[in-house]
């Protein structure tokens, strides 16, 4: 028996009611059974569809569940969708968010009460609901309301330690950015009802890539705004500021939403546009600029920060920032290689981190963390495994996926973005080893009555760090290059459906046209390039214990501190927009709220009781001056039946 | 015309002079029941008229209009008059001017 | 001819009269005035074949009602009207004026309204005839003749009731 689509989100939906409703009631284990239980059986309910899916031709499967909107010309449906593209999506979202499920049994089972354990479930499995209605929505609106809902779950999770002033703070921060992002993606909708009359996705490719002529000049107005939303979701510069203070949230948390999932939504959403992307070459343009420029900006920042989770967290504007570079040159298929691999390595690198915060009973600072892989060695190797994928050394999966997406940009015969690109490879390695040597290398760093606490985490723990980091080892040898044999790269056969022929000659995803020689060539350039940051961060770090980091710092104090200070963006944004929205709040509170809307109101009701004193003088409470009005009454009414 | 070869006219310009003195007298006077007379003389000034028309139009639904209403003097004379009574022994006067107790 | 004389005569003693009345400043002389006035106008509805009407006039008005005015005015002790130093004179003014629009109106309507207008209508048999006038007032108007007792009851029980001292029986 096949099971319906909509009994995949539906059961995290059941999860999150069952959590909210009796969790803080029923107690711990029924939260962590239903709770994780819940997305166990999506990911079962998933995979039943996704097996047969995965072997089969790749035809997009729809099934409508119920009308939704039908109101004149426009008309949208419940209906979900099972293509190559949501098929890639839900196979990580589910399993990882599942791993992350369990790992926050352990995580947060100590130090929260019932009812806190509950409502952190309820949040999580709700976040997956939506997350899951978004990848398998087949229309815009539909997808636009996972989009919402992740942005809230979100919200709701980074404030999770609500009582903290800066968690609550941070939850808005996120909330309000997502919000700005949301804004574009929203007028980039209304565009598209507006070119094509309809939402649905198929409807609306078909239509585009059937006579791209007309719609082109309009396209690339609609891609840029929707490419807001993106910006706004996925952590793109200048919509980036939420992210790093979105980790004051549990780190499974940042893990699951802030690395694996909600942040690649964005990606998603432009890969899934790929053929109105394709039609405004100007749109993707800008969108690779924005993706080169974001990678190695947050890299930068990256290597100054001393939080763990901070570093993690630039790591992932960065990565991001490579995903939309592939996508801006056409390369979406390494795109979309990128979200599966870094799926996998970076929630193994946030859970890995999670497990030495709580070996450390909550220190995140890595100045007071080292020599903890002797101590910690499961989460050391695991760790380990991760970061040499994310740096980019064969034969883990982030070598492949970075690769693939360094010879798309080099295919599509734009140096500048390739030489941004390869920077910040080099940079991704140096920062992530700086970490690794920092927290696992060398002397340990921190008080002694931490040093007593140092263990190793529980089960339900490590065993997600090690499914990850396997999983971060081998999920590679789907997007093999081209070198490696014809056919060696099983995820651009898979994924090809979605990108059908367009009628522009210049949306066509760059051919393979590079030769083998090239190709081994860029191959050898990016894995120097992670050595050498490799090489340079142990160096400097395990060996030396940062003092040569340290001279150069003080060397270039301005600058050091520049970059430390994540180039003061939040302090621009303070001034630019915080500033001026409080002054215009405070003006229409004090002067349009209070002097003149109540004052004319006040004013009306002033004029009333004015009038009244002056009318209340009639009241003589004399009977010859009331006969008299009567007279002159009478008399007027006569003068007029004689008039008239 | 009337039966007797009264003219209208002079019937209702004598109801109109008694009308308006009564009037006069009901504004310009300070003495509660003087006030009160003056507009007794009103309501017969308006059974002047009445009848008036009554003979013209050789109705007698005037005269009986006119019955009713002296019945009905007397009787709101009767009970005004007690009113009076009962304000004076509140008030030790009938001035008009001294009764104001509805003032602002 | 000598109906309408005699009209005019008695319509300008009652209108004479009534001058008196609101002219004087003792309360009592009004009253008696007023009663002349009234007598005057007794003659007046005589004229107007209206004899039932007159002698009720007479009766009633002249004889109960302003008996009864007088009752009060003794009774009350009512003193003659003193000019006021204070005098008022915008309400005065402002009445005169409104007086003498009025009757400027009331002289225009009279005027505008056909006051000669004879209607066509048969005379009857003997204007001065009470029967007809009985037969009338005891079939068409007979329930408004027997509200009418009630009404002069409860104006009886009412002024009773108001000019009560208090506590007494």
């Amino acid at each position: 028996m096949t099971v319906a689509l909509w009994v995949v989100p539906a059961l995290p939906f059941a999860g999150f009611l069952l959590c909210l409703l009796l969790g803080s009631r029923l107690g711990k284990s029924f939260v962590s059974t239903v709770g994780a239980g819940s997305v166990g059986l999506a990911t079962v309910a998933a995979w039943t569809r996704l097996v047969p899916y995965l072997t089969g031709d790749g035809t997009p499967v729809v099934e409508k569940v119920a009308p939704w909107i039908a109101a004149g010309n426009f008309s949208v449906d419940v209906s979900f969708r099972l293509d190559p593209l949501s098929a890639l999506m839900v196979s990580f979202v589910t399993f990882v968010g599942f791993l992350i499920h369990v790992y926050s049994i352990g995580y947060m089972s100590h130090d929260e009460t019932d009812a806190g354990y509950a409502r952190y479930f309820s949040y999580l499995n709700l976040f997956l609901f939506a997350m899951l209605v978004l990848v398998l929505a087949n229309n815009f609106l539909l997808l636009f309301v996972g989009w919402e809902g992740v942005g809230l779950c979100s919200y709701l999770l980074i404030g999770y330690y609500y009582e903290k002033e800066y968690a609550a703070d941070a939850g808005k921060k996120a909330f309000i950015v997502n919000r700005i992002g949301d804004f574009g993606f929203l007028l980039g909708t209304f565009g598209v009802f507006g070119l094509f009359g309809t939402l649905d996705f198929d409807s609306v490719f078909s239509r585009a890539a059937a006579d791209p002529a007309r719609f082109a000049p309009g396209l690339t107005l609609v891609c840029l705004l929707l490419f807001v939303g993106a910006m706004g979701k996925s952590a793109q510069v200048p919509l980036h500021v939420w992210l790093p203070d979105a980790m004051a949230g549990p780190t499974p948390v940042s893990a699951l939403i802030h690395a694996a999932t909600m942040v690649t939504a964005g990606v998603y959403m432009v890969t899934r546009c790929n053929v109105l992307f394709r039609l405004a070459p100007e749109a993707m343009f800008a969108v690779a600029v924005v993706g080169g420029v974001t990678a190695i900006f947050a890299a930068v920042i990256a290597i100054a920060q001393n939080d763990i989770k901070k570093v993690l967290a630039y790591s992932t504007v960065s990565q991001l920032g490579y995903m939309f570079l592939a996508c801006g040159v056409g390369a979406y298929v390494a795109g979309m290689f990128h979200v599966l691999t870094h799926a996998f390595f970076k929630a193994c690198l946030f859970l890995g981190s999670g497990a030495v915060i709580h070996a450390l009973g909550g220190e995140q600072d890595m100045r007071r963390m080292g020599g903890l892989g002797r101590r910690l060695p499961l989460t050391y190797t695991t760790f380990l495994v991760a970061t040499l994928a994310l740096a980019g050394i064969p034969p883990l999966a982030g070598f492949f996926s970075k690769d693939a997406i360094l010879t798309g940009v080099f295919a599509a015969h734009r140096p500048i973005l390739f030489g941004l690109g390869l920077v910040t490879a080099g940079l991704t390695a140096f920062y992530m080893f700086r970490l690794v040597s920092l927290t696992f290398a060398g002397d340990f760093r921190g008080t002694p009555e931490a040093a007593a606490h140092v263990h190793e985490a529980p089960p339900t723990m490590t065993l997600p760090l090690v499914i990850l980091a396997f999983l971060s080892a081998i999920a590679g040898f789907l997007g093999l290059p081209e070198v490696f044999g014809e056919g060696a790269n099983r995820i651009a056969a898979f994924l090809a459906p979605v990108f059908p022929r367009v009628g522009l000659a210049a949306a066509e995803p760059p051919a393979h046209s590079l030769p083998a020689a090239t190709e081994w060539l860029l191959m050898g350039t990016s894995v120097a390039v992670a050595a050498v940051g490799i090489l340079l961060a142990w160096t400097w770090y395990a060996k030396r214990a940062g003092r040569p980091a340290a001279r150069v710092a003080a060397s270039l104090p301005a600058l050091y501190r520049l970059v430390a200070e994540k180039f003061r963006i939040d302090e621009l944004y303070d001034v630019l927009f915080v500033r001026p929205f409080v002054w215009l709040a405070r003006m229409l509170w004090k002067v349009v709220d209070v002097l003149i809307i109540d004052g004319v109101l006040n004013a009306g009701a002033f004029l009333v009781e004015l009038t009244g004193d002056a009318l209340r003088f009639l009241q003589t409470g004399n009977v010859r001056n009331y006969a008299l009005t009567f007279l002159l009454g009478i008399v007027a009414l006569l003068l007029i039946v004689l008039a008239g | 015309m009337t039966p007797n070869g009264i003219p209208l006219g002079d019937v209702l310009l004598a109801s109109g002079a008694l009308f308006t003195i009564g009037l006069a007298g009901a504004l310009l006077r300070r003495n509660a029941i003087s006030i009160f007379l003056a507009i007794e003389l009103m309501m017969n000034a308006a059974n002047l008229a009445v009848l008036g028309y009554a003979a013209a139009l050789h109705s007698l639904e005037g005269q009986i209009v006119v019955f009713f209403v002296i019945a009905i003097a007397a009787a709101e004379a009767a009970v005004g008059l007690a009113i009076f009574v009962a304000l004076f022994r509140h008030t030790e006067t009938i001035d008009v001017n001294k009764i104001n107790l509805l003032k602002w | 001819m000598t109906a309408r004389l005699a009209f005019d005569v008695a319509a300008g003693l009652a209108i004479f009269f009534a001058c008196v009345m609101v002219v004087h400043r003792h309360p009592v002389k009004s009253v008696l005035a007023l009663v002349v006035s009234f007598f005057a106008l007794a003659v007046t509805y005589v004229l107007l074949s209206a004899p039932l009407i007159a002698a009720v006039q007479v009766i009633v008005y002249a004889g109960a009602i302003l008996v009864l005015f007088l009752f009060v005015l003794m009774l009350l002790n009512v003193p003659a009207e003193v000019r006021q130093t204070p005098g008022r004179p915008i309400h005065h003014t402002l009445s005169a004026g409104a007086i003498v629009a009025f009757a400027a109106a009331l002289l225009a309507a009279l005027r505008s309204y056909g006051a000669t207008a004879a209607p066509p209508s048969p005379a009857p048999s003997d204007p001065g005839d009470l029967a007809p006038l009985a037969r009338l007032l005891f079939s068409d108007h007979l329930l408004s003749f027997e509200a009418l007792s009630i009404l002069l009851l409860a104006a009886l029980v009412g002024a009773f009731t108001l000019a009560r001292r208090e506590g007494s029986p």
